[in-house]
């Protein structure tokens, strides 16, 4: 039995002036997979996540999230409907330490505008915050300026600042692009746990990575979907392998 | 022994704080008595200052047009008493109205933008409104400006407290002022005041963790216009007259020099900055028409080498004063 889809995206299309960045993509992703979209540089995936996320007003199509129309609503509407996000080149708050990043966004929308209440006297968003340092493996350095953090950690924070927000879709851009192998597989572990609890899509071109870690993968090219399916049924589609990856370049395709 | 650096900022905080409080009778022991007047100046335009900090500071918005909210308090103020005959409460709550709805008016458009057009869209606005006052000579007297009558603050019978006495009008300030950083910490210590600074460091991430940053950027611009709006309100008593002259954005620029000086992004940089700046105005200009050009190699120093102005050095210094500390608690053999 197949849930009900935690994104669907219908006739989705985004242009710039003439160039097509998201061409009439019609996807579902369901619930309860860990996803992951892939394609050469240029496919149109980073613009496909700023078109989910409201950065981009979509030039047509529809997108539900969840069962609601999001195609017209701004990001911070989208954000409190539970959809968290990283982005390809790590966005933090650069000079608050790294539990005041999490402490604003774990801390609940609807009373940010409380002008008189010391921001220490809530105590359900320092014991979230706790948890997520925690869960994020970032308690040591609660106290550190985010903005001081090694790339690798702040990639992490970053992934904390979205889990602090209690998504039920996560968006991953390219989370180990920049980390080291250790840092990588580290990463590999916390986003597999992760998904136990949350939905998540992610966007990498690091092929090894993709296909050790996703349920279902989507390749795009040139703003479209070229195929869907899980890891093994990916491998052996020929359209992608030739789209992708070259025609009959089976060393880079297993090495890359 | 060691000092914990909490300490040693509210022994700093408790003396400036005792000295405003008794400036009216320490004041006259050493300098003549016009120094309490500067010390109120420099009261309200610390005030003012701290409207231009609030903005660039806290939300990282930098105004050149905060002089558009100051004029409007002071417009609020003398035509609510010369033309409406209003006493000197409504008077000063009119003038803080009027200011935070031109504050409003403007920011629903200002805050759309960010930077330079922020800077320039803020400009604009507050020359639109200083040619406006300077040519509307029937309500504003124009270039002349126009004075009022200071209305009591308190009359039963025969007794009256007025803002002509001159310890009244310095308490009074000094009370409005205090009361106003006392309401900005706690601003900037709420989840507001976090949010605000979310704004400033990343507004992208602020609007992916839900926030929403164009209310929360016109929250902190109303905030601003209030802020300029009282100590505009506060000069016209002071001055007992409103004058267009103070709508001009070289009021504004000085708002943000002051606000440099001092130290951006500080609760109390804007009070030191006017301190120093005013205190420098008054003692140079008497002897020197072109002072100006030290205040100018001031701003230039302070910006390139101390970019968090006075207040910016007073912590590095007790940064490293406290770190000394440590390092002898540290060597073996020492005395705690």
């Amino acid at each position: 039995m197949m849930s009900r889809p935690i994104l669907k995206l219908v006739n989705l299309t985004k242009k710039f002036g003439g160039l097509v960045a998201v061409n009439d993509v019609d996807l579902e992703l369901e619930s309860g997979k860990l996803h992951a979209i892939i394609g050469p540089n240029g496919a149109g995936k980073t613009t496909f996540f700023n078109v989910i996320s409201g950065f981009y007003a979509p030039s047509a199509g529809q997108i539900i999230f969840d069962g609601i129309d999001i195609t017209k609503k701004a990001s911070h509407q989208i954000a409190r409907l539970g959809m968290a996000r990283t982005l390809q080149v790590k966005s933090v708050f650069g000079s608050m330490t790294v539990a005041e990043n999490v402490w604003i966004a774990a801390h609940p929308r609807g009373s940010v505008f409380n002008p008189f209440r010391p921001a220490s006297s809530f105590t359900k968003t320092k014991e979230k915050t706790e948890q997520v340092l925690e869960a994020t493996g970032l308690s040591e350095m609660a106290n550190l300026v985010a903005g001081t953090l090694s790339y690798g950690d702040m990639a992490l924070l970053e992934i904390g600042i979205a889990l602090a927000t209690e998504p039920k879709l996560l968006l991953l851009d390219e989370p180990v692009c920049g980390m080291s192998p250790a840092e990588t597989e580290q990463t590999v572990g916390r986003i597999k746990k992760l998904s136990e609890t949350v939905d998540i899509v992610i966007i990498e071109h690091d092929m090894e990575f993709v296909f050790g870690l996703a349920d279902d993968i989507t390749v795009m090219a040139q703003g479209g979907i070229l195929a869907k399916g899980s890891p093994k049924e990916i491998t052996e589609n020929a359209e992608v392998r030739e789209a992708y990856l070259g025609e009959e370049d089976d060393e880079d395709w297993h090495h890359a | 022994m060691k000092i914990s650096k909490t300490t040693i900022n509210l022994c700093v905080f408790l003396f400036f704080a005792l000295f405003l409080v008794l400036a009216p009778f320490v004041l006259p022991l050493f300098v003549s008595p016009f120094w309490l007047s500067v010390t109120s100046e420099i009261l309200i335009w610390s005030l003012f200052a701290a409207s231009v900090n609030l903005l660039f500071g806290y939300v990282g918005l930098l105004s050149f047009g905060q002089a558009l909210y100051f004029g409007v308090g002071m417009y609020g103020v003398a035509i609510g008493v010369a033309k409406l005959g209003l006493g000197f409460w409504p008077a000063f709550g009119f003038g803080i109205f009027l200011s935070v709805v031109m504050a409003l008016i403007a920011g629903v458009f200002a805050v759309r933008l960010t930077w330079h057009y922020f800077a320039i869209i803020t400009v604009v606005f507050s020359l639109i409104f200083y040619f406006l006052a300077l040519s509307w000579k029937t309500i504003t007297g124009g270039d002349d400006g126009m004075g009022f009558s200071m209305p009591p603050m308190l009359s039963v019978g025969d007794f009256e407290i007025s803002m002509t006495d001159s310890m009244v009008q310095y308490y009074f300030i000094l009370l409005i002022v205090a009361l106003c950083f006392y309401l900005q910490h706690r601003l900037l210590q709420s989840p507001l005041g976090k949010a605000l600074i979310a704004v400033r460091e990343n507004d992208t991430r602020a609007a992916l963790i839900g926030l929403n940053v164009y209310a929360l950027r016109l929250t902190a611009f109303v905030s601003a216009g209030f802020l300029a709006g009282v100590a505009g309100a506060l000069f016209a008593f002071f001055g007992r007259y409103a004058s267009a002259s103070y709508m001009f954005y070289h009021v504004s620029g000085e708002g943000v020099v002051w606000t440099l000086v001092g130290g951006l992004g500080t609760l109390f940089g804007p009070f030191f900055g006017a301190a120093l700046l005013i205190i420098l105005r008054e003692e140079l200009s008497v002897y020197w028409e072109h002072y100006l050009l030290l205040v100018g190699v001031i701003v230039i120093l302070i910006v390139i080498y101390a970019p968090r102005g006075i207040v910016g050095l007073y912590s590095d210094l007790l940064d490293r004063v406290c770190k000394n500390d440590d390092d002898q608690n540290n060597k073996p053999g020492s005395e705690v």
